[in-house]
């Protein structure tokens, strides 16, 4: 049968130059890739496959054309002597990109565990460097920890020392003071009422009481003084504190907040003595704020270490970083002479320390202070003592 | 130069040189006084070989991809396209040489510069429509081209695009 050629002739010339053409695209494509991951396996895989199989399109679509432009133009004798060399050629590369690309395999396993190295390598830099970080800030946090401790420890030695040598000098005066008392308020009653004596004698007695109060402190501070513990519900102490406060003291400006840890257990504490550390701690707050500012009361429950932190925490003129070691030390006071005697934070300090528990306050020039009261929880079946 | 050498798997491009030079000595017809001896044929086989062995190349690596999901990402996808339609155009120019040289169940001779005249030998006329449709084989092999360039396109930008965020995320951080 006689055809028209036309399609094929067409089709296999314009066929070639598409060929070439878009295989030259791919030489570019392929060479901005290799150049954007000179040490990627895959692309320097793919490289030589598009530069076999460039090398093939090019040399069959060249023949093709040239078969076409020869049979046209009557020199088809020509075209019967490059044939073969052409076809050899042809035959060649085909069988060499054939080749390379069955590397695929080996050359994509080597590539992949060249991915996961690189990751696991990535990930091992990333815990390191996490690690490193975090060790220093650490260590810093258990370094200043320990430092605070060993304060601590330094201030409760000497608060411990003083406390043994308050207790001592009590109870050598108690008795002198309990004598003059005695024999004060029998000569009172010899005398009429009103009269200058009997009034002098009421001066001695109230001084003597003065003195018997101040002794009665040191020997709280000194933990010397009985307690009589029972189950305590501790908001209820605050709230008691907090509106004798208001009822009594002069407020002004000032703000008392509370704030509740409603899993606050209750505690097994001389209620009667933690009232008195309480009021302590708000009076010095209270004097601290002046006529304006704000103190903040609240409970915090630490239930892995059965704890309840109570804090009091005032936006006052703070603590001097020098005084924050003495605040605590029996007749220490930053208040003007007669203002306070300095026993407060002492008789505090020895009434929380009777509980097991511990006092702890934080404070900056300028910033206000923090008192904090470290309690335990009552067990469930602790009762009155 | 220096690039092929640093290459692991780098092919070496002299001895391919020297090699096919070597090739197109051996394979010149003048040469009457070849060693080798075999009938004519050897060249008609080696050619439809490789044809055979670049469809199972090509139909290896289709396999390949799509085993290890590279073909969710385009670029891939369009390589493995372009795979497919080279098998196809190789099984088609393997099936036109064994029709025209192989069997020799299909002759065909150029009249003019534009028809062609095809003779099926007493076989059945259709093999000779079956063969025409063969010859048109670029309508599978620049399909191919093409979507190979596509292919490579696609990756090129997408690593040049990766590598541009990598270096401008090194410079901020």
């Amino acid at each position: 049968m006689t055809l028209t050629g036309i399609p094929i002739f067409a089709v296999d010339f314009f066929g070639s130059v598409l060929m070439i053409f878009f295989s030259l695209l791919s030489l570019y494509h392929v060479w901005n890739l290799k150049k954007s991951g000179p040490d990627n396996l895959m692309w320097t895989y793919l490289f030589w496959v598009c530069v076999a199989l460039a090398t093939f399109a090019i040399s069959r679509s060249s023949g093709h054309i040239l078969k076409q432009l020869l049979f046209i133009s009557g020199n088809s004798d020509r075209w019967s002597r490059i044939a073969p060399y052409s076809g050899t050629v042809n035959t060649f590369v085909l069988i060499i990109v054939a080749s390379i690309t069955l590397f695929f395999e080996r050359v994509w396993n080597i590539y992949d565990g060249i991915l996961k190295d690189k990751k696991a390598l990535q990930k091992t830099h990333e815990e390191l460097v996490y690690i490193n970080q975090n060790l220093e800030r650490i260590v810093a946090e258990r370094t200043e920890a320990l430092a605070r401790s060993e304060k601590q420890m330094a201030q409760a030695d000497r608060l411990a020392s003083i406390g043994q040598l308050s207790a001592g000098i009590a109870h050598e005066i108690n008795n002198p003071l309990g004598i003059i008392l005695g024999f004060t308020q029998l000569l009172k009653r010899d005398e009429s009422d009103g009269s200058q004596r009997y009034n002098d004698l009421k001066t001695i007695e109230k001084h003597v009481l003065n003195c018997q109060a101040i002794v009665s402190d040191l020997l709280n501070f000194a933990r010397n003084s009985p307690t009589r513990k029972k189950r305590v519900h501790v908001h209820e102490t605050i709230d008691e504190v907090v509106n004798f406060i208001r009822h009594h003291a002069k407020l002004g400006d000032v703000i008392i907040d509370r704030y509740y840890d409603d899993e606050t257990p209750p505690l097994m504490v001389d209620e009667e003595k933690i009232r008195q550390v309480l009021i302590n701690l708000v009076m010095n707050a209270l004097h601290a704020v002046g006529k304006a500012g704000t103190i903040r009361i609240s409970t915090e429950f630490n239930r892995h270490h059965r704890q309840v932190a109570l804090h009091v925490a005032d936006t006052g003129y703070g603590i001097e970083r020098k005084n924050l070691t003495r605040i605590f030390d029996p007749f220490f006071t930053t208040k003007p002479t007669g203002e306070g005697t300095g026993l407060g934070l002492s008789v505090s300090y020895g009434i929380i320390k009777n509980h097991g528990g511990d006092i702890l306050v934080e404070s900056q020039p300028g910033q206000g202070a923090r008192f904090t009261l470290l309690l335990p929880a009552a067990g469930p079946e602790e009762t009155e003592t | 130069m220096k690039l092929i050498l640093k290459d692991p798997l780098a092919m070496p491009l002299i001895p391919i040189r020297l090699f096919v030079t070597a090739a197109m000595l051996l394979a010149t017809p003048a040469l009457a006084l070849a060693t080798q001896g075999h009938g004519s044929g050897e060249g008609l086989y080696v050619h439809q070989m490789s044809h055979l062995f670049f469809c199972f190349s090509m139909g290896i690596l289709i396999y390949w991809l799509k085993e290890r999901h590279l073909t969710r990402e385009l670029g891939w996808r369009y390589i493995g396209y372009a795979a497919a339609l080279f098998l196809l155009w190789s099984l088609d120019a393997f099936t036109a040489h064994l029709l025209d040289e192989q069997l020799s169940i299909v002759s065909s001779q150029r009249i003019g510069s534009w028809d062609i005249l095809l003779d099926t030998q007493g076989f059945d006329g259709r093999f000779g429509l079956f063969y025409y449709y063969a010859k048109l084989d670029h309508l599978f092999c620049a399909p191919a081209m093409i979507f190979f360039y596509l292919g490579l396109r696609r990756l090129s930008l997408r690593a040049v695009a990766e590598r541009r965020k990598r270096e401008r995320g090194g410079t901020t951080g």
